[in-house]
């Protein structure tokens, strides 16, 4: 068997065009080199101007508040080209809303001395160059416009595939929405319409994974990232104990004659269980894709990365609690919950 | 012309690559690797009949030791093709409605196993040693698994398991009747491996720790990427191996018949398309759904899913061909004893 020194010396291998980037050793809570990274930013292929662009830049010294008192770090993608992280950022990261039939850039900006990242858009099905899995093409070193075209309405998410076990875990995505020419307000050609939306990405936090450097394990160390042990649960970058059962980020507030649409994104790793509180939900598309006929159901079960798109038409007015119920990946036990309101007045 | 396909079906060598006898105890490693051995696993063949007919089949229980990308030698068992080989999975069978299969075990081990097809057939206990011909015959198609049931879960774990299909009769393109069609079609057996709990089962023993997999296997490998010195080696590298690579032009609709032996409940994400999602631990969906990512259930659950191998819809300018990850989107899977991001449940997809 190979040692890890020599894994050392493949770093930075791969990539097809570039010297720089990477390699600048362990330590600290950015720099590194990591192993099996292909750091690279070339021209855009068949590149044109765009319907619509996106800049998304680095953070890697965000925070996220918890109810119990305590904070928990966080990275992300920043809205605009910066982001050399010193400037924190939200989470989850900026949405990227777009419509049916745009041809889209997101161009994204990583200082490759400090760390590697890409952008993989979750359910979008572009090329090889623009599916942002470092492996099959390159981690961004420098700056790469992502060009794709939005070809079908629905729920998306975007999320960085570099070390992605852990870049994901750490916060690095957001929402996606394709609207169908229609615009906002129908969710896709010929589908319902709505009054009211709310974007549920429900996630999960190990805090103990959330102190490793971006290239932790990428040589072969055992860093422990086949074991997620959480002890935070997620809705919109809001904690589930108890911030997001009134957070206006999350919690829904509606009247009786309104129709609601709950993008339902699984965003975290553990399958998921979210029991709508006694609401019927007409489950009209997931994936992206609409089904072929609506199902109404009271509660839905996910794994990771899913998503549902919930149309919700309450007929009494009241306090819906909503649980979002994740499950051990062996036993399938509840071993954390997250919840949410919705408010129909 | 039936006489082909049983000949094809005996001689295929499929994946003996991790050689050893159980006495030698030869632990495989890179170097042991005979890679031309793996050269003749395709996807799985299929021609279709117009009549039932017997199928033969020996499998030979063995063991050894299969190296890890980071080292470690992780114990498996297998129902194999030879008393030399160690196949884990086994190699998979297709079968045809009405089909008789004459399965013959033989134990090469000291310890009791059994060869279950959960609803079709079931030998009980085949002692250390010992051997037995089942004789059964296949209503029902669809896609199923062979494991060995006793000392659950752990036998099945330890590797002894494989795909076992049944083709609606006389046709080639269904996974039953009347359900979407392809052109060819892949087994895809997952695992979570604990070695821990896999050297408990070597020397007999009741695991007792809590199960922590730190591999993670689709027909036995995990993913190597540029750079690895395993990368594109067909006998290690899960996204170059015949027999999970998808490999299409557009147009090629691919079934995949997905078997998760493993005791973890998974995501199962494609890149570049959407698949058709036919079915579930067995069952027909009434509504066939497109999914990008699908719920692979845990303790023998099965998915059905057919890969169109359409234009990636969101490409711009539009593309035929590339390479695209299949990858477990709980990602835990992706990893190989606690790092090595990229080395876990993997394969590729290439539109060529
Ligand atoms: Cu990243
Ligand atoms: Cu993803």
């Amino acid at each position: 068997m190979f040692k890890l020194k020599e894994l050392v010396q493949m770093r930075n291998r791969g990539g097809s065009t570039t010297s720089s980037g990477g390699g600048m050793g362990g330590g600290g809570g950015g720099m590194g080199g990591g192993c099996y990274t292909y750091p690279d930013a070339p021209a855009t292929i068949g590149r044109v101007t765009p319907d619509v662009s996106f800049n998304r830049g680095i953070y890697m010294n965000g925070s996220m508040q918890m109810d119990d008192g305590n904070s928990v770090r966080v990275w992300g993608f920043t809205d605009g080209g910066g982001g050399m992280g010193g400037m924190g950022g939200q989470f989850p990261s900026p949405a990227i809303r777009v419509t049916e039939g745009q041809i889209v850039h997101t161009n994204l900006t990583v200082n490759g001395m400090m760390w590697l990242h890409t952008i993989h858009h979750h359910g979008i099905e572009p090329s090889t160059e623009n599916d942002g899995v470092g492996h099959y093409s390159f981690d961004v070193d420098g700056t790469y416009t992502y060009q794709w075209k939005a070809a079908h309405a629905g729920t998306y998410f975007y999320h960085c595939h570099t070390n992605t076990v852990l870049h994901a875990e750490m916060g690095m995505y957001g929402a996606l929405i394709i609207d169908p020419p229609e615009g906002a307000g129908t969710l896709f050609a010929g589908g319902p319409s709505y009054d009211v939306e709310a974007i549920w990405a429900c996630d999960e936090f190990d805090s103990s994974w959330h102190n490793l450097n971006w290239d932790a394990g990428t040589c072969g160390e055992d860093v422990g990232l086949n074991t997620l042990n959480p002890d935070y649960f997620i809705i919109t970058g809001v904690d589930g104990a108890q911030s997001a059962a009134t957070n206006p980020a999350v919690a829904v507030t509606m009247s009786q004659q309104q129709t609601l649409l709950v993008r339902y994104i699984n965003a975290g790793y553990l399958a998921q269980r979210i029991d709508f509180g006694g609401l019927d939900v007409e489950i009209h598309m997931s994936d992206g894709r609409a089904l072929p006929q609506p199902e109404t159901v009271t509660e839905i079960q996910s794994v990771s990365a899913e998503r549902y798109d919930c149309i919700i038409k309450p007929n009494s007015s009241g306090v819906y609690t909503i649980t979002i119920e994740y499950l051990d990946w062996v036993t399938d036990e509840v071993i954390g919950t997250a919840q949410t309101r919705i408010t129909v007045t | 012309m039936f006489a082909n396909y049983i000949k094809d079906l005996n001689i295929k060598k499929l994946k003996d690559i991790f050689i050893m006898k159980r006495r030698e105890f030869l632990k495989f490693g890179t170097a042991g690797v005979a890679s031309s051995m793996l050269g003749s696993l395709g996807l799985l063949t299929w021609v279709p009949r117009a009549h039932a007919i017997t199928i033969n089949k020996t499998y030979y229980i063995t063991d050894g030791f299969v190296a890890q990308v980071d080292g470690q030698d992780v114990y498996f068992r297998g129902f194999s093709n030879s008393s030399g080989a160690l196949n884990v999975p086994a190699e998979p069978i297709i079968a045809q409605q009405g089909d008789t299969l004459n399965i013959t075990v033989v134990n090469t081990l000291g310890t009791t196993h059994s060869f279950v097809i959960d609803g079709v057939v079931d030998s009980g206990n085949i002692a250390g040693g010992a051997s037995k011909t089942l004789s059964f015959t296949v209503n029902n198609a669809g896609s199923y698994l062979f494991y060995d049931k006793l000392n659950a879960p752990y036998n099945r774990l330890s590797g002894l398991h494989g795909g076992f299909a049944v083709m609606p009769s006389g046709s080639s393109n269904e996974l039953y009747d009347g359900s979407a069609t392809f052109v060819q079609q892949y087994f895809w057996v997952t695992n979570d491996v604990d070695p821990v709990w896999h050297d408990a089962i070597r020397v007999g023993d009741t695991p007792t720790t809590p199960f922590t997999p730190r591999y993670f296997t689709i027909n036995g490998r995990n993913m190597r990427v540029p750079g690895h010195p395993e990368y594109t080696n067909v006998d290690r590298d899960s996204g170059y191996a015949t027999d999970t690579r998808l490999v299409g032009s557009v147009g090629d609709r691919t079934l995949i018949r997905i078997q998760n032996v493993g005791l973890c409940r998974h995501s199962v994400h494609f890149h570049a398309n959407h698949v058709e999602w036919l079915a579930v631990n067995g069952a027909p969906r009434s509504q066939v759904w497109k999914k990008d990512t699908l719920n692979l259930p845990n303790n023998k659950g099965s998915l059905d899913v057919i890969y169109p191998f359409e234009s990636p819809p969101d490409a711009w300018p539009p593309v035929n061909t590339g390479h695209f990850p299949m990858h477990f989107h709980d990602e835990m899977t992706q990893t190989a004893g606690g790092g090595f991001y990229q080395f876990g449940l993997a394969t590729t997809i290439e539109f060529k």
